[in-house]
């Protein structure tokens, strides 16, 4: 994966429709009432469902990394307003998420089925232990044992298995039945 | 953004543009909460369910001990009516005059595990501030930590950053509640010279400058550890607020 642009990155950048944004705002704000509402009554794996991550790695992988980190951005910020936590930390944590997602879709191969799961997997990792340095920054508790355990573990399993509806769910929003028979075709 | 939100007072840009946005999704959280409910209650139904099979198992056992227990149990039932009418006193007498309780609903909750904090749908103009204790049927619940125009950020018991005065009762023995990343919740700085025993209540103790009136149930004593190496007892508790289900609370306004 680059992590830089090229002058072709450039030239095939397009920039979403009215109608896509739209549907871009729309995600946003179903994707903040899953994580502050939805997520923390839901409890498999001793872990909740990171709803918002996901979908901010689905919106990446299908929109390409500028989008990827903007809506990584307002998303980690709604969080943050709607949970009436410190602003910027979650927003920090879904910018990169969103940036390398998007780069990853960008210069690999998305064919294979696996890709989001993939996806979902790393930045779970990256999210969680970003969070938790910036938990042991604030002079919080960190317990190595607890966060592999009862946090990290957990939440890879559960995301990852999240990963492949959720992405099927947000494609079909985003690009409509059409992409997915596209898809199958191939 | 950080920076700035950290480094800014509570009127700061930062924390003014928080609390404008804060007001659009506020109604919205509030109707999906309420949308969700049904999910949520069947959820916790299907839940309880699956544990139910172990708990018959586990019930049984405590049911053969309680069976063996029972002429233990004659002795100190005295012990145990005298503990029942204090905490009916306290119960009775918990919020002195001027005290008023401000209904509210838990719209939303930090799903992480580092911070134990819900948003309810009352704030300052319900009179809440920050500071004030929030109470469920059960005991209580946490305390507010921020406040917007119609909503507050409370603080719960479990969390790692909470601390609430309390008292042992019968005995009066004074420590501090604090939870934990973990979940558990613990009661420290107890002497040594106090006697503690298991099953005995916990309840705030509203010394003069506490955030909290004194009487609140906070929870039962589930251990108590007494290591000659630490100056104080190792005392941990089972709160009487079940945290995974919580829906109504009272905000305690003085």
């Amino acid at each position: 994966m680059r992590l830089t642009r090229t002058p072709a990155d450039d030239q095939q950048r397009e920039w979403p429709s009215g109608g896509v944004i739209a549907r871009l705002v729309v995600t946003l704000v179903v994707a903040t009432l899953l994580q502050t509402t939805v997520a923390p009554n839901i409890r498999i794996l001793g872990a909740n469902p990171d709803f918002a991550l996901i979908i901010v790695v689905c919106v990446a992988l299908l929109m390409g990394s500028e989008i990827g980190a903007v809506f990584g951005f307002l998303t980690g910020t709604l969080v943050a307003i709607a949970l009436m936590e410190p602003l910027g930390l979650s927003a920090f944590v879904f910018v990169l998420v969103g940036f390398l997602a998007g780069r990853y879709a960008e210069t690999a191969d998305l064919s294979a089925g696996y890709a989001p799961l993939v996806s979902a997997f790393a930045a779970t990792l990256l999210a969680n232990v970003l969070l938790a340095m910036a938990q042991y920054l604030l002079e919080r508790q960190v317990p190595l044992g607890f966060f592999l355990s009862r946090v990290l573990v957990p939440s890879l399993i559960l995301n990852t298995l999240l990963a492949a509806p959720l992405y099927l769910v947000v494609r079909l929003w985003l690009r409509g039945a059409g992409d997915l028979r596209v898809a199958r075709a191939r | 953004m950080l920076t700035l939100y950290f480094r800014e007072s509570d009127g700061g840009f930062v924390h003014g543009t928080q609390s404008v946005v804060l007001r659009v999704v506020a109604p919205l959280q509030n109707g999906t909460a309420r949308a969700t409910k049904p999910f949520r209650d069947a959820w916790n139904w299907t839940g309880d369910l699956f544990s139910a099979k172990s708990e018959n198992a586990k019930l049984r056992k405590e049911l053969e001990q309680l069976r063996a227990g029972i002429a233990k149990e004659l002795t100190t039932q005295d012990e145990n009516a005298q503990m029942r009418a204090i905490l009916a006193l306290q119960r009775d007498r918990i919020y002195p005059d001027g005290v008023r309780l401000v209904t509210a609903r838990v719209v939303a909750r930090s799903a992480t595990a580092w911070y134990s904090t819900v948003k309810i749908d009352v704030g300052s103009e319900s009179g809440v501030e920050v500071y004030d204790a929030v109470v469920n049927g059960a005991g209580l619940v946490g305390r507010v930590t921020k406040v917007d125009a119609d909503a507050a950020q409370v603080t719960l018991i479990t969390d790692q950053q909470s601390f609430v005065d309390a008292m042992v009762q019968p005995g009066g023995a004074q420590g501090i509640i604090s939870g934990s990343v973990t979940g558990d919740v613990t009661l420290q700085y107890v002497d040594k010279n106090e006697r503690v025993k298991v099953g005995q209540y916990v309840v705030t103790s509203g010394r003069q400058g506490s955030v909290f009136v004194r009487g609140i149930p906070v929870g039962q004593i589930e251990s108590v550890g007494n290591q000659d190496v630490e100056l104080y007892q190792s005392i941990s508790l089972d709160p009487f607020v079940d945290f995974r289900k919580l829906d109504l609370v009272q905000v305690v306004v003085r």
